[in-house]
């Protein structure tokens, strides 16, 4: 190469040395064939890499990058330059010949016939340490940034739910408190009337009649407390506990429901049919108060002069407890609320419970690995009660 | 959003038969842009970008369903579906080889041959498998890949997604071809190196070849012979061109032995 300025020729300070410019540039220049091995590496390359500058062309270009590195420059760098003839500012981490990985920055473009065919790529590459160190950081604070923010997400959503829970529990207990109130003071009127008349009375017959009307009165309120405590328990303890669960021949308990049942509304007819054959996992006594709440419920809301069936079987290693009545259906709209607390449906005051009864039956098949179903079509209102034999882990 | 449009199904060509390309991880449906030409007199070839790559609707990506090769193996054939592909040929690039193989298992009818380009059906190594890569070496690659986010930023996202076809955007659009949203590249260079599909190769019923790189880091040859080995109508043909492009790098040869095998 000659300059212009002949004078200039003999001043080495002012010529520059193209060859020593590529060989010790203060980056690497790497040039590779169109099977990307390398044809080319400059000095300063070589002593990044830790290799003889003569051990390096013929090297496939994925010997000098890690591991991820290579992917990258299979997946990305080499179809981008083919597609689009250049790929710049791309970080990538090259492997000393010791192993040590060295995090560099390069740009790349290829050197084309003609035709478009490939004769050579050129990269030039920077060692970028510090710099790709940085954006590590950025990225790392970016990602904790995002963890972050998901959490307090997160904490926001959970303190929501427990406020609205909160609120949804003190709703009940005023609810609760409400119902409570009326609904004991009936039989307390009735036993206080009970009470009065007693003193008026004038044969023993009378007072028998008085005694059984106030003991009525009595175990109306008794059966309230149960249920009060019942409910309390569920809902404010995590759910209804159940006592020791054991194998259980079911069939008495539960012809001894039908029996308790059946004197008490001598008016009604029960037809149950009782087909179990074995024992079932479960606390006895809650699968009588289930039953009882079910067979009470038929009572209630049943047409009278129809007779309400009760089939109990064991089916699939299950067992089926099924309640029908005939009568009106139950509406779509009663349907979505007839397993929650409180709810009543239409009957005469004197029959009304606290509204507890389906919820904690619910309650008692879900405490067993059950469940409580009801189907209301014209005419029959069935509810079906249905639970293992016994529980998973034996 | 249409089928055509999220994959940003392209239809060329014609045909009895139609030939199907799917790109693999890393760029778009242009890794096929010396290749899918040359068929077009014979064939109706089909191009498209898997979601989450080249000009697919980013919005529908669902981390959900591309959780699996599945779930892009299910977008497959619902584009073979709409496209009432019969007996077609299905050329799949890296990843989209094990893709076409689930999409050909589901439904036998609608690929005749499967042509597998630089295949792997478990990148990692396992018991008695040489896959390549180790998991830590996985876990670094994705790692690493968030560094390189190709120009992408949020910003340009519209720009990138909207207008391809815009000449004024072009500057914008360097890079383009292989990149993508880095959550999505992230999420797919998880699913690409993460999957392990050699149980399903021996159920392969369509004549397959299996076209294997000289010097391929990514899929070596011991898994292209592997992955013949499995199938059971299957072929591989060892190409003279290095590295995990060959679509790119040496079309020619790609174009050669495709021809042969159709």
């Amino acid at each position: 190469m000659h300059l212009s300025d002949p004078s200039h020729d003999r001043d080495p300070a002012s010529v520059e040395d193209l060859d020593d410019l590529y060989e010790n540039a203060p980056c690497g220049y790497l040039s590779l064939r169109p099977d990307a091995r390398i044809a080319k590496a400059n000095r300063t390359l070589a002593t990044w890499v830790e290799y003889e500058p003569a051990e390096i062309p013929g090297k496939p270009m994925t010997d000098l990058l890690n591991v991820a590195g290579g992917i990258f420059f299979e997946t990305h760098v080499r179809p981008l330059l083919r597609m689009q003839g250049f790929f710049n500012e791309f970080a990538i981490d090259m492997v000393t010949k010791a192993g040590n990985r060295i995090p560099v920055l390069a740009n790349a473009v290829e050197r084309r016939d003609e035709a478009g065919g490939l004769l050579f790529t050129r990269l030039t590459i920077f060692r970028a340490t510090d710099r790709r160190r940085f954006e590590r950081e950025l990225l790392d604070a970016r990602a904790a940034a995002e963890a972050a923010r998901q959490q307090s997400e997160q904490l926001r959503i959970l303190t929501e739910a427990s406020l609205r829970a909160e609120r949804e529990t003190a709703e009940l207990r005023e609810q609760f408190i409400a119902v409570l109130g009326h609904d004991l003071r009936n039989p307390l009127a009735s036993l206080s009337a009970g009470a009065r008349m007693m003193l008026r009375v004038r044969s023993p017959e009378e007072a028998v009649k008085f005694e059984a009307m106030m003991q009525n009165s009595v175990a109306r309120m008794a059966k309230m407390i149960d249920s009060v405590m019942d409910f309390a328990r569920g809902r404010m303890g995590g759910g209804l506990t159940l006592g020791q669960r054991a194998f259980q021949a079911l069939e008495p308990v539960l012809d001894q429901v039908v029996a308790e049942l059946a004197s008490a509304h001598p008016e009604r007819a029960i037809e149950a049919h009782f087909d179990l054959g074995t024992p079932v996992h479960c606390d006895a006594p809650r699968i009588a108060q289930l039953f009882s709440n079910l067979l009470g419920n038929a009572i209630t809301h049943g047409a009278p002069d129809a007779p309400i069936r009760v089939e109990g079987q064991v089916r699939n290693q299950s067992f089926e407890l099924s309640v029908a009545n005939a009568g009106q259906p139950i509406s779509e709209k009663a349907m979505e609320r007839l397993f929650q607390p409180f709810y009543r449906g239409e009957v005469r005051p004197s029959q009304q419970g606290l509204g507890l009864g389906l919820y904690i039956a619910s309650e008692i098949a879900k405490a067993h690995g059950g469940t409580l179903a009801v189907t209301s079509v014209q005419d029959e209102t069935r509810f079906t009660f249905s639970m293992p034999l016994a529980p998973p882990a034996l | 959003m249409s089928v055509a449009k999220r994959n940003n199904v392209r239809v060329r060509g014609s045909g009895p038969r139609a030939m199907v390309f799917a790109h693999g991880f890393g760029c778009d449906q242009n890794m096929w842009r010396f290749v899918a030409p040359e068929f077009e007199r014979d064939y109706r070839t089909v191009l498209f970008d898997h979601v989450g790559a080249g000009h697919s609707d980013l919005n529908a990506y669902d981390p959900a369903r591309y959780s699996s090769l599945q779930g892009y193996a299910d977008d497959l054939l619902q584009i073979g579906r709409e496209l009432r592909l019969e007996n077609a040929v299905f050329v799949g690039h890296s990843v989209s080889a094990m893709i076409g193989a689930l999409a050909s298992l589901q439904d036998p009818a609608m690929f005749g041959s499967l042509i597998m380009v630089g295949p792997s059906p478990r990148y990692i190594d396992d018991d008695g498998y040489k896959g390549g890569f180790s998991a830590q070496q996985i876990e670094e690659l994705l790692s690493f890949l968030e560094e390189n986010h190709m120009g992408w930023s949020a910003q340009m996202a519209p720009a990138i997604m909207g207008n391809p076809d815009r000449p004024e955007l072009a500057e914008e659009l360097t890079n383009s071809f292989c990149r993508t949203d880095p959550e999505i590249a992230k999420a797919f260079a998880r699913v690409t190196f993460m999957s392990d599909n050699r149980a399903d190769l021996p159920r392969i019923s369509a004549r397959t070849l299996v076209l294997q790189c000289s010097e391929d880091i990514i899929a070596g040859q011991q898994v292209g012979e592997y992955v013949q080995k499995q199938i059971p109508r299957s072929e591989l043909v060892m190409l003279n061109a290095t590295g995990h492009c060959p679509n790119l790098s040496a079309p020619d040869e790609v174009i050669a032995a495709i021809r042969a095998f159709v």
